[in-house]
Parts: C-alpha cells; structure tokens; sequence
C-alpha cells in the first residue's frame, strides 16, 4: 500500500509547488490587510482538493484495473485513498497553521494562535466533506462522480440560502428551543465536531469498502 | 466459468494452461479474450464456475502468488506524468519482490530512458515499459492481452524474443491472447481459439496442424464427405476449398483426396467464417 501513496504523491507533487508560489502570494495579502483569516481557510481546501487530482489521473491511466493485478487487495486500494486524504489534508492544515503563525508573528496578532479555529474548523469540514464523496467516487468514478458531488453540496447550499433569505424577508424568530440547542452544540463544539468527523469517517471507509469490493472493472 | 453481460455471454468457457508452455489465446475482436483474462485476474467476476491458479482459486490468491505474476494489458495503465524512475519508486514499494537491476537493465536494453515521462512515449515504448515491468518481480506467469497489438513488426518480433527468453525457465507460463495469431504461430506450444464467448478447441498447436489439412475440390464433391471430417468450407469461382479435421482418418477414408498442410490462421478462418455444409 505503501507504493500507493507514493504514487499519489509523485502525482501531487507537480502541483505542491504552484501551491508554494500561492502561500507567499496570499500571505503577502494577508500581511499587507492584516486579515489572515482571508487566507487561512483556502490552503486546508487547496491541499484536500489534489485527491481529486489523484483520481482523475487514475481513472485517465485505467490504474486500478493494473494495480488490482499487483499483490495489492481492493481495500488497500481504498486505504491509500483514505490514507491520501487524511496525510492531504493534514498537510494542508500544517501548512495552514504555520503560515498564521508566521502571520500573526509578523502583524504582532493579540495572539500567536489568533484565527486559529478557521484551519481546524477546515480540516474537519475537509474530512467530514470527503467522507460524503469517497463512497460516490469508488461507486461511478471520478468522472461521474463530479456531476453527483454538485447535486450533494450546491444544491443544499442554495436551498439554504433560499430559506435564509425567507427568514430574514419574513422577520422570523427561530423557536427558542432550537436556539438553545444550538448554542449548546456552539458550547461543545470541540468535543461534537471531531465525534462527527470520525463517525462520518468510519461509514464511509466500511461504504467504499464494501462497494468497490463489488466492483467490477 | 459464464459471465453474462449486456448482449454479450462468455458461456461455460474452460481451458487450462499447462505450465511451462506457452498458451495463445486467440479470436477476433470482441470475442471474448479480454473479458476472460479479466475474469482470470479477478477484475470480474464470474456468473458461474471457478478459475484456478497454480491450483488455487483465483479470487482468493495469496499475496505472495499474486507477485508472482506479470501482466500487461493492451496500453500502458500508468500515469503519463511519470517517469521510469518514478515508476521504479512505486513498484518496488508494491511489489516485495521487485527487482530494480533488472528492471533498469530492462530498460536499458529497450532504450528507455529513464527521465523522460511516459507521455513522450510512443505506443511501442510503453508496451516495452509494461513489459519490462511484468519481468522484473520474478514473475513465474505472464499473462499477456493483446501486448503485441499495434506495434510494428520488427518491434513485435523483439517482443516475441523476449518472451521466448522467458520461458526457457521450465517453471515459466504465458497465457497470451491476441488477435494476431501470426504470433501464436511464432511462439505458442497450445492454442485455445475463442469465438462468440465459446471455445471452440484448446489444444497442442503443432497437434492441431497436423490433425487439420485442407482440400480443393468440385462441388458435387462435398457431398462424398462424411460431415464430421468437415471443419468448414469456403467457395469460390473454380470449386471449393474445406478444411478437414482428423485428417489421418480423411485420408485413409478418402484416397482420391490430396489434403494439403493449413496454418493455424486458417483452421480459425474456416471455424469462423466458413460454412459446415
């Protein structure tokens, strides 16, 4: 499996450094408005957006279909994906992380970790994000899968929308128990969001296993 | 095994591979080659029936067999924007086995060069890379589909040495398909022909040559023949020509007839295209 995330990497690799040339164009923005939560969420979602760059080059070369003929099983082949979106993702928080340090070093922020909620709030929005896609992905392929992947986010998104714009047009006031639970989820957010990441995580991973053991190719 | 798809059916095809031989797995395009190496590596999965490798069921091989395998299939399969040094990377974290001397020996005999991307490869380099790659982990079996197709000659007959060079090691097997069955003639020690998801024979290849001759005779001639000599039979302006099996018996039975030697090439023109009566 190993040989699977090095593959994914030298893959990668070829767009690590236009990622590099962004990290100092956007930090020098973030230096010169003093904003860096402006550029703190984009790198978690950059670095996380490349496994979709692994697989698209996958599905162009026909590679699982080889690699299945290696000494590899379907669920390594599943574990390096996972595995590649976990080390991506994390990849991109660090580099996150360190560009605000450096940031808030340099602005003399309040607090060296000021706006540090955004990259973590990213990483687990990052994973929560792929855990929904991985099983599509492994079902119809990347190709079909971008057509879905719209379906699932934008169609949600724009429904939100529609609804907050009725309840700010109509003066609505949310029912005080909804508030009340809201802001004890706001209260235990720490302990909640990583609980549904990894849940999330865990039926997604048995759902890809599980589909592209049946798949065929 | 039968595999059923949408309006295609492999149906209870059976053959077997004898190890240390060369087996060519030949039909036409469409027939069903592909679709029976696919089931032979697990990518499909059967309807019905079971395959087996060195004696273990295919869907359930150790990790230790499956090295032992090498397969190259019609194109590349690899990322174009790796090289060969990239690629010697990743095998040798996948394969336990791997054998990086080899393979840049491999490639240098083939004149790969190693910091290039595949994507300036032609066709024929990347069928060497593939190649080169099956080679170099130790593989006891090949299992070829359709590596030969699309390269010129000269490069197709550098490719049958090599094959030829592989299975010198009596512990060796290649089951290759391919539609060009001038490379079966070359190089295999059996054939399995394939038609219409059926096989139609899978035998020794020099038995099957010898067990099959050809004869050009009038037409009201046909009827003297006892069908189950007659493997097909073509017509054309000066009479017709038939292919005959079990010809040992045709001609102890039939003196008046002169059989002549076939190829492989046209027993399976005839199994295809000719008429049985």
């Amino acid at each position: 499996m190993k040989g699977l995330i090095v593959k994914d990497f030298i893959n990668v690799s070829n767009s690590f450094r236009l990622v590099g040339v962004m990290v100092l164009f956007y930090g020098a923005i973030s230096f010169l408005t003093e904003s860096p939560g402006s550029f703190s969420g984009m790198f978690t979602l950059i670095f996380a957006m490349f496994l979709f760059g692994t697989f698209s080059l996958d599905e162009l070369a026909n590679w699982d279909s080889y690699a299945l003929t290696m000494p590899l099983t379907r669920e390594n082949i599943i574990q390096g994906k996972y595995l590649m979106m976990l080390l991506l993702t994390l990849i991109g928080f660090l580099v996150n992380a360190a560009s605000l340090l450096v940031i808030n070093i340099a602005t003399k922020a309040e607090s060296i970790f000021s706006g540090f909620e955004v990259p973590i709030g990213g990483f687990v929005i990052v994973i929560i994000f792929y855990s929904v896609l991985l099983p599509i992905i492994a079902k119809v392929g990347i190709t079909k899968a971008r057509i879905y992947f719209i379906l699932i986010y934008m169609v949600p998104f724009l429904l939100g929308m529609l609804i907050f714009k009725k309840v700010k047009e109509d003066n609505m006031v949310p029912p005080e128990r909804l508030m009340d639970v809201l802001e004890m989820v706001k209260d235990s957010i720490y302990i909640i969001a990583p609980l549904v990441m990894i849940v999330f995580l865990g039926i997604s991973y048995s759902l890809s296993v599980g589909i592209y053991r049946k798949k065929e190719f | 095994m039968s595999k059923r798809f949408d309006g295609f059916l492999l149906d209870k095809i059976s053959f077997n591979v004898p190890s240390g031989s060369i087996m060519g797995f030949v039909g036409e395009n469409g027939a069903g080659k592909t679709t029976t190496i696919k089931a032979i590596l697990n990518l499909i999965y059967p309807d019905e029936g079971s395959i087996r490798i060195w004696g273990n069921p295919s869907n359930n091989l150790s990790m230790d067999l499956r090295a032992q395998i090498g397969v190259v299939f019609d194109g590349s399969n690899l990322h174009d924007n790796l090289t060969l040094d990239n690629i010697n990377k990743i095998m040798k974290n996948i394969y336990y086995n791997w054998d990086q001397r080899v393979f840049y020996n491999y490639l240098n005999s083939f004149k790969l060069p190693t910091n290039k991307k595949i994507k300036g490869f032609s066709r024929g380099m990347k069928m060497k890379l593939s190649i080169a790659i099956a080679l170099s982990h130790n593989s006891k079996l090949l299992v070829l589909d359709e590596a030969t197709s699309g390269l010129d000659p000269m490069m197709r007959e550098e490719m049958l040495d090599i094959f030829m060079d592989f299975i010198q090691d009596e512990n060796h097997t290649i089951l290759f398909s391919t539609h060009i069955i001038n490379d079966i003639e070359k190089i295999a020690d059996y054939v399995t022909f394939i038609h219409d998801g059926r096989i139609v024979l899978s035998e020794n290849k020099d038995e099957l040559i010898y067990r099959h001759g050809i004869i050009r005779c009038r037409k009201d001639e046909v009827e003297k023949i006892d069908r189950s000599y007659i493997v097909g039979i073509r017509e054309n302006n000066y009479g017709v020509e038939i292919m005959i099996k079990d010809l040992d018996a045709f001609k102890r039975r039939y003196r008046e007839f002169i059989p002549e030697k076939t190829s492989i090439e046209e027993i399976m023109l005839f199994i295809s295209r000719g008429r049985r009566d």
